[in-house]
């Protein structure tokens, strides 16, 4: 399994790089990790001289109006050789078949990729691999990784994605209270529910709104079990600017095993406190709403 | 040119008769399982079949939604249903899931497939990709607005189905499972709670930056496509959709009415006037209890858009009694009462041959013939009299002072 991480800053690169398999990183159709294509041929670059992977990630939707937009970035895209393409937007399939890109790309559907079937389903198209959802338990997880070995990646760390618009909640908001706030793209805006108290990170920037959950999602102890079933794992670091935390994640993602991950885990949660969850993997999200 | 295709919802058999006899071309229903509504009453297979029967007699289609984002577990029985709906001549399946598509082909070879708006089809590269992976249709992404639905539609040659009036997700369908964190209860399999309504803090940090008479929502207004439904004709759109499987009869009755004659109006005379669009309009205000808009059709969604504080408001008529039968000879309706009127008050009934006819409550009588000045009891039967023909199928409402 490689691990992969997700590259926020250009001066982070040097640092993460060595204590893991590949960055992922994008320009157009992404939140969080964007850079500009002269950086990103420059990541690219650094990738390669280290024998690194590079992924460019779309994990947005596209209207008709940004198709050109895709194309031309598809087209960049093949010429920087790259390793890999997540994309969210079906439309990126039909697309990428123009400049011969479908086996690299990786479908990470968020919230609706939940089962064997359709994973096989994508995986017969000829792409590379899929993105599970998170929302799913260990079990299933195992179950659907199992049914299509070495062809799925999946979250390992990082906060997960809870919602995604094309509102413009935040100015919107602001809009309607009369208020001028600097909020576009900031990262440090929390959203609380008013019956409840876990902060919830939320972002708007020229894509929409983005929400995320309240914790960071971390699977050490159980990446073990899995790891010879999954491709990639991924480490989101969208929200977490503690560069040596994710230096630590990466590394311990990487040296965890049987023996020492219960002494893993206690230290990485001592040495980095923080509100980490397993997310869903113990817990159904099946309740029905007459219980 | 195929006419458009007038597609309405329905929670149960009562209802969907109602929006067949209203004037849909379509019905779609979800079926006990894999449907997303789980809160609406949902059909038996018996329930199916009766309404595939009805609807082959009054010329009408139906779909049943089988778009839950199915995790492994809630595939079991599906070849069976899938064998069961192609029986019992259903038109098509509503999915998400697109490993449906070759079991459908294999299971139900003469049910199409309809790709949920649940994938969120926003451009015409998605919808292409969609129609390769063998989809007979594909539902766009609510977020499309007119320009782009009509650029859509001049690239692709499959059917799409678009939404023109109901309830909105706030954010993009399928990609939201606020309500898994915050209920358990998953969004994406008929569980959605409806966390985009509630109200939430607003944080900088540790600086509190939201009003706290005002707090932010997500909350967005219901859409209402009235003022688009000829251009959408133009685009070649093949069907337009109506949401709301949780609905009264009486608003499937009014809204579907209200599209039925819009579009009926359109293809006889060409276009619409002004004073024509307005009068619509106020039919389906008739129907509304939450501001409504055209969402994402005239471009982006600003803040006159969502709301914040009320999410309901605006119910300018109550539905007050459901049409039985009537007794032409002494011109009497048997009704079912709904909601609170009494003598004297003016009503106004509808009805699928009927356009509002407006009266006085006078004679009523309960079902033992005492005369009555109010009725107050829903689900009572009452006789009333009517001074023109009614017919079973036909609604009541009264205006509401505001």
């Amino acid at each position: 399994m490689e691990i992969l991480v997700t590259l926020r800053k250009l001066e982070q690169l040097e640092k993460i790089l060595p204590f893991t398999d590949g960055v992922i990183c994008g320009r157009h159709f992404t939140t969080g990790y964007r850079f500009s294509m002269k950086e990103l041929e420059q990541i690219c670059r650094y990738c390669r001289a280290l024998n690194k992977k590079f992924y460019i990630v779309m994990d947005n939707f596209i209207s008709e109006d940004e198709k050109i937009l895709m194309y031309d970035y598809l087209n960049a895209i093949e010429n920087m050789n790259v390793d890999g393409i997540y994309f969210h937007d079906l439309g990126v399939m039909d697309a990428a078949r123009s400049y011969g890109l479908t086996s690299k790309l990786i479908y990470d559907g968020k919230s609706v990729l939940c089962n064997s079937l359709d994973t096989a389903f994508m995986l017969e198209k000829g792409i590379d691999s899929v993105v599970l959802s998170r929302e799913l338990t260990l079990s299933e997880i195992k179950e659907i990784a199992r049914n299509n070995p070495g062809r799925v990646d999946l979250q390992i760390f990082g906060h997960l994605r809870l919602s995604y618009s094309r509102r413009r909640f935040l100015s919107n908001y602001f809009s309607q209270i009369g208020k001028d706030y600097d909020y576009f793209d900031k990262e440090s805006l929390r959203l609380v529910e008013e019956q409840r108290e876990y902060r919830m990170p939320i972002v708007e920037d020229g894509n929409g709104t983005f929400i995320y959950s309240d914790f960071i999602f971390a699977m050490f102890s159980q990446i073990c079990e899995l790891r010879p079933y999954l491709k990639r794992g991924i480490i989101d670091t969208l929200f977490i600017e503690d560069e040596k935390r994710i230096v630590q994640v990466c590394r311990d993602y990487r040296r965890i095993s049987e023996y020492n991950k219960q002494f893993i885990e206690d230290s990485f949660y001592h040495n980095f406190p923080d509100n980490y969850s397993s997310g869903y993997l113990f817990r159904k999200t099946n309740i029905s709403k007459d219980e | 040119m195929n006419k458009v295709e007038l597609l309405a919802p329905a929670k149960d058999l009562e209802k969907a008769k109602i929006a067949i006899m209203y004037g849909t071309d379509a019905v779609y229903v979800g079926g006990k399982f894999y449907s997303l509504r789980s809160r609406a009453s949902n059909f038996t297979n018996s329930d199916l079949q009766e309404l595939s029967a009805f609807a082959k007699e009054h010329g009408a289609k139906v779909f049943v939604t089988v778009n839950i984002v199915f995790h492994d577990d809630d595939y079991y029985g599906i070849r069976e249903y899938l064998r069961f709906l192609e029986k019992i001549r259903i038109d098509a399946v509503i999915i998400s899931s697109l490993a449906l598509i070759p079991i459908v082909r294999q299971e139900a070879p003469h049910v199409e497939c309809h790709i949920s708006t649940q994938l969120s089809s926003l451009n015409s590269s998605a919808v292409r990709t969609l129609k390769e992976f063998g989809a007979d249709r594909v539902v766009l992404a609510r977020e499309a607005g007119i320009r782009q639905i009509r650029q859509i539609a001049g690239k692709v040659s499959i059917p799409l189905e678009v939404f023109i009036h109901g309830g909105m997700c706030s954010n993009f369908s399928g990609r939201c499972v606020l309500s898994n964190r915050m209920t358990l209860r998953d969004a994406n399999r008929g569980g959605c709670a409806h966390s985009c309504r509630w109200k939430y803090k607003l944080y900088d940090g540790d600086e509190l930056v939201s009003d706290p008479h005002c707090l932010m929502s997500m909350s967005s207004k219901d859409l209402r496509a009235s003022a688009y439904i000829e251009a959408m004709i133009r685009c070649g759109v093949a069907s337009m959709k109506i949401e709301g499987r949780m609905k009264s009869e009486y608003y499937i009755g009014q809204v579907v009415k209200t599209y039925r004659n819009m579009i009926d109006e359109i293809y006889e005379k060409g276009s619409l006037s002004p004073s024509r669009l307005e009068y619509y309009d106020n039919e389906l205000s008739k129907a509304e209890n939450r501001p409504s808009d055209d969402g994402f059709l005239s471009g982006d969604c600003d803040n006159s858009k969502h709301l914040y504080g009320v999410n309901g408001a605006g119910v300018t008529h109550d539905y007050v009694a459901f049409v039985h039968a009537y007794d032409e000879r002494r011109s009497l309706a048997i009704v079912e009462v709904k909601n609170v009127f009494k003598a004297g008050e003016e009503l106004e009934a509808f009805g699928p041959d009927l356009d509002n006819v407006r009266f006085k409550a006078e004679l009523m009588f309960d079902e033992n013939w005492n005369s009555i000045v109010l009725a107050n009891k829903p689900t009572q039967y009452l006789f009333l009299r009517v001074p023109f023909k009614a017919a079973y199928g036909d609604m009541i409402r009264k205006a509401v002072r505001i």
